[in-house]
């Protein structure tokens, strides 16, 4: 690893004065778990490293009824995993946390760093954009919210300005009769990053009919994929066994996973298509009982 | 660039000053001569680094020095007491949960994080909060049980 700079502000208006200042040569350093390795391996030498880990009001995880709820971009995976308040109005995060990485990871990592990442073999964005997720995100001349789906470009490239800070995760109250399902595939050991993670999320109309539907691919692109042909697929009907299959394949078609170690091209698809047929009829079964 | 950084190390306040760049790891074994925490992966994979930082468990290979500054670290050099080995160690002894031994302190800190947070965690409890440190003699068996051991008494 090269030395740098190395700095820690305690307010975001601080930290975003430094990125500025840092002309693209300065990076946000959270919990570290992807920038360490990156540096390690000389894929990143960025002059001067931005610790945003002394504000504190990137901290704690707040719920109100009419917002939903606000998850601080410096929250571990971790926090999130064992937050009673995670726990009581949104547990599907709490599962989802327990397969992320391993307990170190989870220990020092960060909401915002997994979001802001941009890597693609994640869980995290898939679920938060089934969700509807909306991110707050600081910069040198304000502040602006958009929606999560929003953020991702292309493999470790989003939409973030140089002297932007994502600040806060808010994950708007779900509709009435609403459920929602994540499946983690790993082909190798749990502890693996996946190899594909498929989100569903539905809430029900009248006569039990499909209203809102999301359906979201990760790990199978550069970045995570809303398989909308998918979703219209289901929209409008109640779901049965063969039109979950139908979606499954279609989304298996929306999404452009590459052979790797953890799997090939087509498995993958294959993939896919089983973890949408059992993701939406979980989804929908939650749904159901709510 | 250096850095001045104070932290507790094992119950003591250190001082040093490092460079940005080095590793948490690093400084502990190389400055402090703390060598029981191992370097394997480097990639934050196989756990034989691990260190507890304010109480959780961390991948040292991977967390930089100066970050760790203000922080309360343990090392498995500070689990014994007072000449009174730690339980977990008397029981992995025990059990014989150890072949080459390159990966205990590892899973000694890392069980004592679980049990710290956790007193009586169930047997999935415990395969599920170690799935991320790795033992090349495979010794998991006899890890498990000499967690069990410590969390049942
Ligand atoms: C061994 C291993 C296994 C993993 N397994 C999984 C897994 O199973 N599932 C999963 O979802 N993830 C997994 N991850 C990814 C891990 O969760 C992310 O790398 C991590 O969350 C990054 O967060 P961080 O806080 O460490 O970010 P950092 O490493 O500090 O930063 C990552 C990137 O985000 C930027 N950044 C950080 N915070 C902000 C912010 N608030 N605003 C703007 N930019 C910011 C940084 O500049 C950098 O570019 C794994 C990582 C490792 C090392
Ligand atoms: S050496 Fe740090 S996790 Fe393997
Ligand atoms: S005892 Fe040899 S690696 Fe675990």
């Amino acid at each position: 690893m090269k030395t740098f700079d190395y700095l820690e502000p305690t307010t975001v208006g601080e930290a975003c004065a430094l990125l500025k200042q840092g002309r693209g040569e300065a990076r946000v350093f959270a919990g570290g778990a992807l920038m360490t390795i990156l540096m390690k391996e000389g894929l990143l030498q960025p002059k001067t490293l931005i610790n945003i880990k002394r504000i504190s009001a990137l901290k704690g995880i707040d719920f109100h009824p009419a917002q939903g709820l606000a998850i601080g971009a410096l929250v571990t995976h971790h926090e999130l995993e064992t937050s009673k308040t995670v726990k009581e109005k949104l547990p599907i995060l709490c599962a989802v946390e327990k397969e992320v990485a391993n307990i170190r990871v989870r220990s020092m990592a960060t909401i915002g760093g997994n979001l802001a990442s941009g890597e693609p073999l994640t869980d995290l964005p898939q679920v938060f954009i089934a969700l509807d997720a909306r991110i707050r995100i600081a910069s040198s001349s304000g502040e602006r919210v958009m929606a999560l789906e929003d953020l991702y470009i292309d493999y470790y490239q989003t939409s973030l300005a140089e002297d932007e800070i994502i600040t806060q995760v808010i994950v708007p109250p779900a509709p009435e009769r609403s459920g929602i399902e994540y499946i983690r595939f790993s082909s190798s050991s749990v502890v693996d990053k996946p190899c594909v993670g498929v989100a569903a999320r539905i809430s029900l109309g009248v006569e039990k009919a499909c209203q809102t539907v999301r359906i979201v691919l990760g790990c199978v692109g550069p970045t995570p994929v809303r398989a909308k042909k998918a979703e219209a697929v289901v929209v409008g009907k109640p779901l049965d066994a063969r039109l979950a299959e139908e979606a499954g394949s279609v989304a298996s078609g929306e999404c452009s996973p590459v052979s790797d170690l953890r799997g090939s091209e087509q498995y993958k698809r294959a993939i896919v298509g089983v973890l949408v047929r059992r993701a939406l009829a979980r989804a929908y079964e939650d749904a159901s009982q709510s | 660039m250096k850095k001045g950084i104070r932290f507790r190390v094992n119950g003591v306040d250190t001082a040093l000053e490092v460079e940005s760049h080095l590793t948490l790891l690093q400084v502990v074994r190389e400055r402090l001569s703390l060598t029981g925490a191992k370097f394997g992966c480097g990639i934050q994979v196989c756990g034989t680094c691990t260190l507890l930082l304010n109480g959780k468990p961390v991948s040292a290979c991977s967390v930089l020095a100066v970050d760790a500054d203000g922080s309360d670290v343990l090392t498995v050099e500070g689990l014994a007491k007072d000449g009174q080995l730690h339980p977990l160690q008397e029981a992995f002894m025990e059990v014989g949960a150890l072949q080459c031994g390159y990966c205990t302190p590892g899973f000694l800190l890392t069980a004592k994080a679980l049990l710290d947070e956790n007193p009586h965690p169930s047997e999935e409890e415990i395969r599920s909060y170690l799935a991320g440190n790795f033992c090349r003699c495979g010794c998991y068996q006899e890890i498990v049980r000499a967690i069990q051991k410590v969390a049942g008494e």
